[in-house]
């Protein structure tokens, strides 16, 4: 799942990579939905963090279709 | 005797259960409660997806969530539920306070999260961006 924090609250994509492996064509393009989300929004600044429960969070800079959920997070300024 | 006392642990085992639950109930349902708009209902979604029960417990209490820090032992910092600095405390004295904030307008809850990510994940540059106030004794 790719969770964008944004003044929405976060707007999610998510697939599954059973599916995606599978060749399902609905699974693949949310998957190519959320690479073009995370491009985009990484372009603007926005930091990319790869969650998965039990494990450490982890900076990513690129896309992971496996990770189990990727937030992002826009950019930030000194206040 | 031997049934009240019996009776009065019962009890007293449900209370420690209501109040374990509480918070995590009360990150639940407050959206509905306050009447919180989509947006912070998501992020407030966001946050219970975050945080162990114990952070809900700590951040629903006492307002605000410790984190610390991975490189520094001893070293805690404080996120406020609501908008205001981060605290930063070595060995539980505050050494400074840190104003950091994201370029785009985010729900309370989405901001906590924001905080959380980056001490865990990317420390150095989230002292890099904050803007930093010494505390004086």
């Amino acid at each position: 799942m790719l969770r964008v924090m944004s003044r929405r609250g976060d707007d999610r994509v998510n697939w599954d990579q059973q599916k995606v492996l599978a060749g399902d064509p609905e699974a693949t393009a949310a998957v190519r939905e959320a690479e073009r989300i995370f491009a985009q929004e990484r372009a603007k600044g926005a930091t990319a963090f790869r969650v998965e429960p039990g494990k450490p969070i982890q900076r990513i800079e690129t896309f992971d279709e496996t990770a189990e959920q990727i937030v992002l997070v826009p950019r930030v300024v000194g206040g | 005797m031997m049934f009240i006392t019996q009776q009065v642990l019962t009890t007293l085992g449900w209370v420690v259960l209501a109040l374990a639950i509480s918070p995590m109930l009360w990150l639940l349902f407050q959206p509905y409660f306050k009447g919180l708009s989509p947006a912070e209902r998501r992020a407030a979604s966001l946050l219970r997806d975050m945080l162990t029960a114990e952070q809900c417990r700590q951040l629903i209490w006492r307002g605000y969530l410790e984190i610390p820090s991975p490189s520094t032992a001893q070293r805690v910092y404080r996120v406020p539920r609501t908008r205001g600095y981060v605290q930063v405390l070595d060995d539980g004295h505050a050494v400074m306070r840190l104003c950091l904030q994201p370029v785009e307008s985010l729900p309370d809850a989405d901001v906590v999260v924001l905080h959380k990510l980056m001490i865990e994940a990317n420390e150095e540059f989230y002292l890099q961006q904050a803007n930093k106030y010494l505390c004086v004794e």
